[in-house]
């Protein structure tokens, strides 16, 4: 509005001005003078009329507006003078301030935001670490406890009247069958949570209603909340699913509702709960395998909403004396020992308003090196632009001079250049979000390839796109102020000489220090992504210890389709036999966790003989369940006794096989072989007999050593466990949840193949998902890959930008000394001496770029130490490469221009100027 | 941009006598920017020439200050022209400008007229 009434004054005063003129010019030719010499002599009376109405428009403080948008005209037209130039910074711009985008779409969408619930700093979670998903023993060394049971959350619960409401989440999550009428079952991620949940985080219902208390009591109908997303692309968006009947591993689920659109749960996940049930429902779907009944199972996280003006502090402090009460009255962790430990023990309140924060921790250390990463490219795009900003400015001194000349001001030169370079850099920062957009979809697509749901999206938010306008002005500034700042320095006088004639003078000198700059941070990027893909390299290359090539994984549920333990062997011993007999087969096998698939059990190991380990003794081995041929499908041998065979049937002796390390560490220095062990209780110390030792191969961590790990078969299943929980875990330990196919030569429609012998067997029975051994594998370095991935990318954009800008900066050289070479050479100088004085210059900014560049490069990798597998930080080899890559580029790029120098014809560039 | 001029018969208005002037003159009645000046000239006899691109700068400075509002209106030979009225502010700027202008003069005139 204010700008109209600027335009309206404006037109005013042109008005008020003509009047007077008018007015003058009647007096005079009232006085008698012609009209044409009353208008002349009114006219020079009058004076400037322009400067007059500008000096009068400054007194409204309007004028620096004009003047402004006078400038963005007059850079524009400069910018569409010189196409090639705009489009190469732009370029480069978009790709800088793109990357940055990128990236900070991703730091913003996981680290910075809050969970879409009501008043989210209010939300602490009591624990701040992530050890997940079940546990019955202490977790940490220096006694940070995170993880809970049932009993022990509501006893903090109780203990703590500061929380206005205290939820309890699982700590991990699980992946059920979900079938509705008589549809077939299809695979979705659930989450227990307690009934006041929702009204904790303070959502309520978007269609139906919430978990409430009510729903979470023993015996209430068992009920789950759908999310939003899953319910518009499962379930077709129909209200009419409220109060309709689902069912989960078989058993039957009222919908209480729908959640609303942006809720995803209590923590960014790639995967988030597709519909959330009360813990009340955990016995339904568990049985006697209940976690919910464990007193003393861990596998919970408390989530609460303190009231306002609560001292945490003091909080956390009550909450730990509460936590080593309850300790004390329970056996599992006060005995053999255990005692001692307690007083060590306590809890830290975590503030949850992000929500849990696994996959920030996860992610957060790598994101926050791309972020650096990201920010040096764009440091060396800014650097490349200056430089040419720099060789465009001297070329126009000759302009700026006759201005300054004609009286425009210095500041007003400034400004007009800064204009210029905030507008390219805007423009740049339009065309990055762009390349933003591609980016950060892929880097999702990357790092999270089975993500559904994802409440992490590529497309930038309000924050990203100040962020991106916040750098895109300051890139503008940064690159802008020194060119701006020497071209304001143009002598007028100069312009009159011939400026254009000179030789290596110490104007050159900014451009100089600014290559070396770029050389410096390029030898940082390129020796980081050197080592990173030496790390990816080492990760996917290592020994394993099992051979995935050839090898396809099926994951089944049978569990999830109601088959009951009695059923099982039925249903493997088809699978086995129907799988064999296809072509090209070499071994079928079935295992409950495959090695590298990302998930594990474990279990106290306790050898015969032995006394009772106590709570800080390591006895704790993986352990897992399969098939006879099952070492065999994976191509592991055994080095010592015997491979289970079809003599292991459900009534001989329980046997074992156990990896090396397991022998190592439970039975150093003797012959495992025929030796006895059992888990949990020393009762059970004499149940399984070790029949032989296999092979050391990585189970669930592809980054550490190899862990104790045993096998038992699939046809035993141990009787003896007199405690109901552990007799429920045996049973559920029956269920097989994956078939591993080793085929010979793998037939080109194996998924066809497959999903048709298998529904020969059972049609209810769902293939879950399918896909090679390999990419199960790989799957366990999606971010490594991602990181390396990016840090190639940032250092080859670096690469070619140092190129670019050397070769730019020689090339102008060149240019500008045309005649000091050409009289050199006329005075004898030969081409090759030309090509070395040339290079000369050149290698020495190489030089102390890298000189610069290599301690900087130290102190970067030393950083990024803990992402690096197998390799040092100060790897030789790495910084080697990252040095002759750079020395040669920047060969190729300063040759060139030098040739051109020495094949320059000394008469004409005598002439030339 | 320092100019040099002609010496003329005219005295230099001395910073911030203009805006005085300016308002003196529309205590008369309201006028417009060509009346103004001229009203200056004549009332000087004929030394003080106000400068237009002084005039209407200072002019636009007194409205912005609410010592005088303006309104487009006929004047006498049918065109139309803005005049100025001095506001009830500006009445009493010119008071205090005038004292001001009488205790610099007469110190002025006490260092001249030293013996």
């Amino acid at each position: 509005m204010r700008l109209f009434r600027f335009l309206r004054r404006k037109s005013d005063l042109t008005e008020e001005l003509e009047t007077h003129l008018k007015m003058a010019i009647a007096e005079r030719v009232a006085r008698g003078q012609s009209p044409e010499e009353a208008r002349r002599a009114a006219l020079h009376e009058f004076g400037n009329v322009p400067m007059i109405a500008d000096v009068a428009r400054s007194q409204w403080g309007w004028l620096r507006l004009e003047q402004w948008l006078q400038d963005v005209r007059y850079a524009l037209r400069q910018l569409r003078k010189e196409p090639g130039f705009t489009l190469t910074v732009v370029i480069t711009l978009a790709l800088g301030i793109g990357a940055n985008t990128a990236i900070f779409t991703l730091v913003q969408g996981i680290l910075l935001r809050s969970l879409p619930v009501n008043d989210p700093s209010r939300l602490y979670r009591i624990g701040d670490r992530n050890d997940c998903c079940y546990y019955n023993n202490y977790q940490n060394d220096n006694g940070d406890f995170d993880i809970f049971s049932y009993d022990l959350y509501l006893h903090l619960k109780q203990a703590a009247p500061e929380f206005e409401q205290l939820a309890a989440v699982e700590a991990g999550g699980n992946g059920f069958s979900v079938r509705k009428g008589a549809e077939p079952a299809h695979p979705m991620r659930s989450e227990y949570v307690s009934g006041n949940y929702f009204a904790t985080l303070g959502v309520g219902a978007y269609v139906g209603r919430v978990l409430s208390e009510k729903d979470d009591t023993t015996g209430a109908a068992p009920t789950l909340v759908l999310s939003y997303k899953t319910w518009q692309a499962d379930f077709a968006a129909d209200p009419g699913i409220v109060g309709s009947t689902l069912y989960v591993q078989t058993h039957p689920f009222v919908v209480a509702g729908v959640a609303p659109p942006g809720f995803f749960g209590d923590r960014i996940i790639s995967n988030p709960p597709d519909f959330w049930m009360p813990l009340a429902s955990e016995p339904v779907i568990e049985g006697a395998n209940s976690s919910l009944k464990g007193i003393d199972q861990l596998w919970l996280y408390p989530l609460g909403r303190v009231r306002p003006g609560t001292n945490i502090q003091a909080l956390q402090a009550k909450l730990s004396v509460a936590l080593q009460q309850w300790l004390t009255t329970r056996p599992t962790y006060a005995d053999h020992g255990g005692m001692a430990l307690i007083p060590r023990q306590h809890v830290v309140l975590a503030p949850a308003g992000g929500g849990i924060q696994r996959l920030q921790q996860q992610t957060g250390t790598g994101l926050r090196m791309m972020m650096i990463l990201s920010t040096v490219v764009l440091l060396i795009a800014c650097a490349n632009i200056a430089n040419l900003l720099l060789a465009r400015c001297t070329a126009r001194r000759a302009d700026v001079a006759v201005r300054i000349a004609l009286g425009a001001s210095r500041f007003r030169v400034i400004r007009e250049i800064l204009t210029e370079s905030v507008l390219l850099s805007l423009m740049g920062g339009v065309a990055g979000l762009a390349v933003a957009y591609a980016g950060s979809y892929m880097m999702l697509t990357l790092a999270f390839p089975t993500a559904k749901n994802m409440p992490v999206q590529a497309l930038p938010s309000t924050a990203v796109l100040a962020f991106t306008f916040v750098v895109s002005v300051l890139t503008g500034i940064v690159f802008g102020t020194v060119p701006a700042w020497l071209a304001s320095y143009a002598q007028p006088s100069d312009a009159l000489r011939g400026v254009n004639r000179s030789t290596a003078d110490r104007s050159s000198l900014p451009q100089r220090i600014l290559i070396v700059f770029q050389v410096a941070l390029s030898m940082v990027l390129l020796a980081g992504a050197l080592l990173m893909t030496k790390s990816l390299r080492n990760l996917e290359h290592q020994n394993f210890g099992i051979t995935t090539t050839n090898r396809y994984v099926v994951s089944i549920d049978p569990k999830g389709v109601g088959y009951t333990v009695d059923r099982l062997p039925a249903l493997y011993q088809q699978i086995e036999d129907r799988f064999a007999a296809l072509p090209g087969m070499a071994n079928v096998s079935l295992v409950r966790y495959i090695p590298l698939g990302g998930n594990m059990w474990g279990s106290c190991v306790i050898p015969q003989g032995h006394a009772a380990p106590g709570p800080k003794d390591p006895c704790f081995a993986a352990w897992d369940r399969a098939s006879t041929r099952f070492l065999d499908s994976i191509g592991v041998p055994i080095v010592r006794g015997r491979n289970f065979s079809t003599q292991d049937t459900a009534t001989s002796q329980q046997v074992v096989l156990v990896n090396q390390a397991f022998a190592r560490h439970f039975f150093p220095n003797q012959d495992p072989v025929g030796k006895h062990f059992g888990v949990n209780s020393i009762q059970y110390s004499g149940a399984f007999e070790i029949a032989g030792v296999f092979a050391d191969f990585k189970m669930s961590d592809p980054r550490g050593e190899v862990r104790p790990l045993f096998f038992r078969p699939l046809s035993q299943q141990f009787r003896g466990y007199k405690e109901s929980d552990a007799d429920a875990a045996e049973k559920s330990s029956m269920y097989l949840n994956f078939i591993i196919l080793d085929f010979v030569q793998a037939p080109a429609d194996v998924e066809t193949l497959t999903r048709r012998t298998l529904a020969d067997i059972d049609p209810n029975l769902p293939v879950m998902h399918f896909g090679p051994y390999d990419a199960e594998v790989a799957g366990n370095f999606n971010q490594d890959r991602l990181l390396a991935r990016l840090t190639s990318g940032f250092g080859l954009l670096a690469l070619i930008l140092a190129s670019v800008g050397l070769y730019g900066v020689m090339s102008y050289f060149v240019v500008r000394r045309t005649s000091e070479i050409g009289i050199r050479m006329a005075l004898g100088a030969a081409r090759s001496s030309v090509v070395a004085m040339m290079l000369r210059g050149a290698l020495w900014q190489i030089a102390i770029g890298l000189a610069l560049g290599i301690p900087a490069a130290l102190m970067a990798t030393h950083f990024m130490a803990s992402l690096l597998y197998g390799v040092k930080p100060y790897d030789p080899l790495a910084f080697f490469g990252a040095m002759m890559m750079l020395i040669l580029c920047a060969a190729v790029a300063g040759f060139i221009p030098s040739r051109r120098a020495a094949s320059i014809d000394p008469m004409k560039a005598l002439r030339a100027d | 941009m320092a100019t040099k001029t002609r010496y003329q018969n005219r005295i230099e208005l001395l910073q911030g006598t203009l805006d005085m002037l300016i308002l003196k003159t529309l205590q008369w009645g309201e006028q417009h920017g060509y009346g103004i000046s001229q009203a200056i000239r004549v009332s000087s006899g004929e030394v003080l020439q106000v400068e237009t691109g002084s005039l209407y700068p200072a002019l636009h400075r007194l409205e912005n200050q609410g010592w005088v509002e303006a309104e487009w209106r006929k004047s006498e030979s049918n065109q139309r022209a803005k005049y100025y009225r001095i506001t009830k502010l500006g009445k009493e700027q010119l008071a205090s400008d005038y004292e001001r202008w009488g205790k610099m003069v007469a110190t002025i005139e006490a260092i001249m007229t030293a013996k």
